[in-house]
């Protein structure tokens, strides 16, 4: 009576014998369930965490290019390159942007505030999402700036605020900066966050102690394939200048961002091991438990005719369900908690949430689980001696 | 207490299958628990190292890191001067007016550009941080385009070996010596001279001045004296106190990530835990009954399951450490994101930590143990003795 052939109604029987032993400790099962629904969810937010940093990677635009000094993304160049990145061929815009490292009153308070020339950022990001009003009140007001949805939840922003910003680089003076926000903006893609902060270049270059200066330039050229041989070309036109420049794809620049915390994939990959493998242990456990318990009841059924191999399917079965809806909890309970509103890590940390790829990577997991957990303890219930077994009292 | 202690001791070995799985749960937990805290650990311990208690470094007022303070140059001899300051042999006070600049260099690991931190120094920085030694080659001469290397930075970071030139700046520098720091990190750093630097960087002003103390009981007369001169916007921090702050955002992140996790995974072993002890319970009713009929009072039930599933946890704990152990010592780096510099350091197991990390599996076992142990003594007596 192997699955795939047998009639309905003995499939029907084999399910609730499985359901039948489930139930038999109601207690162990429940732990049991609850434990692999913790790995599982502790699973599901972690590949999520690790998703959201990759995804600023993923998103990024291929046709856009970002050119920063050689030496380093700190030092900045004079707004002279922008004629001469303008006149290589393959460029179609461009637009720059200075990171300004203020403090919104206390260091703690971290977030990405940048100066940027307001017309053409909006331009080349589409993903800032704007109204048309919104655009344009924030191009009117010279000190005005615009703050990501994310950042105005954390923060209670609302259109209208005054924001004073504390110096964070000496070299933009000693003087606070006051802004006004004149729009909130939604991300409409992974490669904008909806936590920083952007105002005008202009305001910061006026008070800046260093006028003309530019941390990076962002291009947009015609076609994907263009892009490295446009990359290349900014370069030469700067080398053995005091001024090189390091041109690179989006991508590249947001992937060398995600690296600068160190080796995340090994770390966050290694605590996920170490979960399954704890879940396996309790799983597994409860499962030879269970079968140590039901020794004589397995040797009943035996004699009775059932054959080792429905056995081992009855026993394999229950681990299996035990698993699966541990991990239907797991994802479920991940899936509600870990989404991007709920959680404001802040800092460098971009937002993530379980999206459904985690889902089912998760729930497969709970499923493979069950199966090792219930191999072992499944194996020894089908190859019991029945005369052995029968013999045995508890 | 004999008899009963050993009772449950027997026990444990008896059913050595399901030990052996519960106390694996467990020391799957507290290896978890342990490397992420080693993380932490090695990260605050490099960064502390940097400071020494008799040096004091100074910053502009509200700078909460190098890359964000100047220090103009008239500002040096002024400084300089303060009695509070050590003097060589030569009579010349032991200080250092330094810059540092970030470059971008490929990492050996996956070939990314990385945020190397290229600090140039006076020509007594050596002086002022005793714990730096040139182990291969020589000091820089300053006024050439030579620099040092730290240890860790030479096996992080391509093309720094010993001899090798270095471009950056748009010049080219030669390493000529590589030099150690007690793991502090500086041995991520890049050291040239200054004077040659600030052009090279176009810069005209330094960042901070480390200063060595004559005592370190001077440090708040020298912050007095800094503070009452009008012509400086400086403030001073001790050494240590300035490097420990630095390490503080990184390891609370750290440090509140690894709570997390463990905590999360630890409730899984704890559900563990109290299956196994529920069913070890469940097994010894008899046992249990027999055990009560012989005199033994509830209490010392609850006790003696309570040692055991703490027993078997504590076994689960000490395998979780020396699964851990492997990763002391081993060297990976992270971004400093208050220089916003990347750091190499290496994984930390201290003795209070693995400490720690058993007390830990303690608790897993005590709070898991608890339940099973309550429901053992509560079993009515005659009925314990019924049951087969």
């Amino acid at each position: 009576m192997r699955g795939g052939g047998a009639p309905r109604h003995k499939k029907m029987k084999f399910i609730s014998l499985v359901l039948k032993s489930a139930k038999r400790s109601k207690r162990r099962t429940l732990l049991t369930v609850m434990s692999v629904a913790i790995a599982v969810f502790l699973f599901a937010s972690l590949r999520a965490v690790l998703d959201g940093f990759k995804a600023g990677a993923e998103a990024s635009s291929s046709t856009r290019i970002v050119t920063i000094r050689s030496t380093s993304l700190i030092f900045s160049m004079p707004t002279s390159h922008t004629d001469a990145i303008r006149n290589t061929p393959g460029v179609q815009d461009l637009t720059w942007a200075n990171w300004f490292g203020g403090i919104y009153k206390d260091p703690q308070n971290f977030f990405a505030n940048f100066a940027v020339e307001p017309e053409s950022y909006l331009r080349l990001y589409p993903e800032v999402l704007l109204t048309p009003e919104e655009r344009t009140a924030f191009l009117e007001d010279r000190t005005g700036c615009i703050v990501g949805d994310g950042l105005a939840r954390r923060y209670g922003f609302k259109v209208g605020d005054k924001i004073t910003l504390q110096v964070g680089i000496p070299v933009y003076g000693t003087q606070d900066y006051d802004f006004t926000i004149r729009a909130i903006y939604r991300s409409g893609g992974a490669a904008v966050d909806n936590q920083s902060m952007l105002f005008h270049w202009k305001y910061v270059d006026e008070r800046s102690l260093e006028k003309g200066q530019v941390g990076w330039y962002v291009i947009q050229v015609a076609h994907p394939d263009q892009a490295t041989q446009v990359a290349m070309a900014i370069d030469q036109k700067f080398a053995n200048s005091p001024y090189e420049t390091k041109t690179d794809t989006e991508r590249a620049f947001q992937s060398s961002f995600v690296s600068m915390f160190g080796n995340l994939n090994l770390l966050l990959g290694s605590i996920a091991i170490a979960v399954v493998i704890t879940t396996l242990f309790v799983a597994g456990n409860t499962m030879a438990m269970s079968v140590r318990e039901r020794t004589t009841e397995i040797a009943v059924m035996r004699t009775l005719g059932f054959p080792s191999s429905t056995i081992f399917l009855l026993i394999a079965g229950e681990a299996l369900l035990m698993a699966l809806v541990g991990g239907v909890i797991g994802v479920t309970l991940a899936r509600v908690i870990v989404n991007p509103d709920l959680m404001q890590a802040g800092a460098f940390i971009p937002v993530f949430g379980v999206n459904n790829t985690n889902v089912a990577m998760a729930v497969l997991l709970s499923a493979v689980i069950g199966v090792l957990a219930g191999v072992i303890p499944a194996t020894m219930a089908s190859r019991l001696k029945i005369v052995d077994a029968l013999r045995r009292v508890a | 207490m004999g008899l009963i202690g050993s009772y449950n001791l027997r026990s444990m070995i008896v059913r050595k299958g399901t030990a052996a799985m519960t106390a694996g749960g467990i020391a799957m937990v507290v290896a978890v628990f342990v490397m992420t805290l080693a993380i932490a650990q090695g990260f605050r311990a490099t960064l502390v190292a940097s400071g020494s208690p008799q040096n004091a470094i100074v910053l502009r007022k509200g700078a909460t890191a190098e890359t964000v303070s100047a220090v103009m140059r008239p500002d040096v001899p002024l400084i300089e001067s303060l009695p509070q300051i050590a003097r060589g042999p030569d009579g010349r006070p032991l200080a250092s007016s330094e810059l540092v600049v970030i470059i971008a260099l490929p990492r050996q690991t996956d070939n990314q550009p990385a945020n190397v931190p290229v600090r140039g120094v006076g020509p007594r920085a050596f002086d002022v941080r005793d714990n730096l030694t040139v182990v291969d080659g020589r000091k820089f001469t300053p006024g050439t385009r030579e620099i040092n290397v730290g240890r860790l930075a030479v096996g992080r970071f391509k093309g720094l070996t010993l001899g090798s030139d270095v471009r950056f700046g748009a010049a080219t520098w030669k390493v000529v010596g590589i030099f150690t720091a007690d793991d502090a990190a500086f041995e991520s750093e890049l050291w040239g001279d200054v004077d040659l630097m600030m052009p090279a960087f176009q810069r005209n002003g330094y960042q901070s001045m480390t200063v060595k103390l004559a005592d370190p009981s001077m440090f708040d007369s020298f912050k007095a004296a800094i503070e009452a001169d009008p012509r400086l916007y400086l403030v001073p921090q001790r050494e240590q106190d300035y490097y420990a702050e630095q390490s503080r955002p990184l390891t609370t992140v750290i440090r509140v990530f690894g709570a997390f996790v463990t905590f999360i995974l630890s409730i899984g072993a704890m559900f563990g835990a109290m299956n196994t002890m529920y069913a070890a319970v469940a097994y010894r009713t008899r046992e249990i009954g027999t055990l009560r009929a012989l005199g033994f009072s509830r209490f010392r039930i609850v006790t003696a399951f309570l040692a055991e599933s703490v027993a078997l946890a504590l076994v689960g704990g000490v395998i979780g450490c020396i699964l851990a152990i492997p990763v002391h010592g081993l060297s990976t780096g992270t971004t400093n994101f208050t220089s916003f510099s990347e750091v190499a350091f290496k994984f930390r197991i201290t003795p209070a930590l693995m400490a720690g990390g058993l007390l830990f599996s303690a608790v897993m076992g005590a709070v898991g143990g608890l339940l099973p142990a309550i429901r053992a003594a509560r079993i009515p007596v005659a009925r314990a003795l019924r049951e087969i």
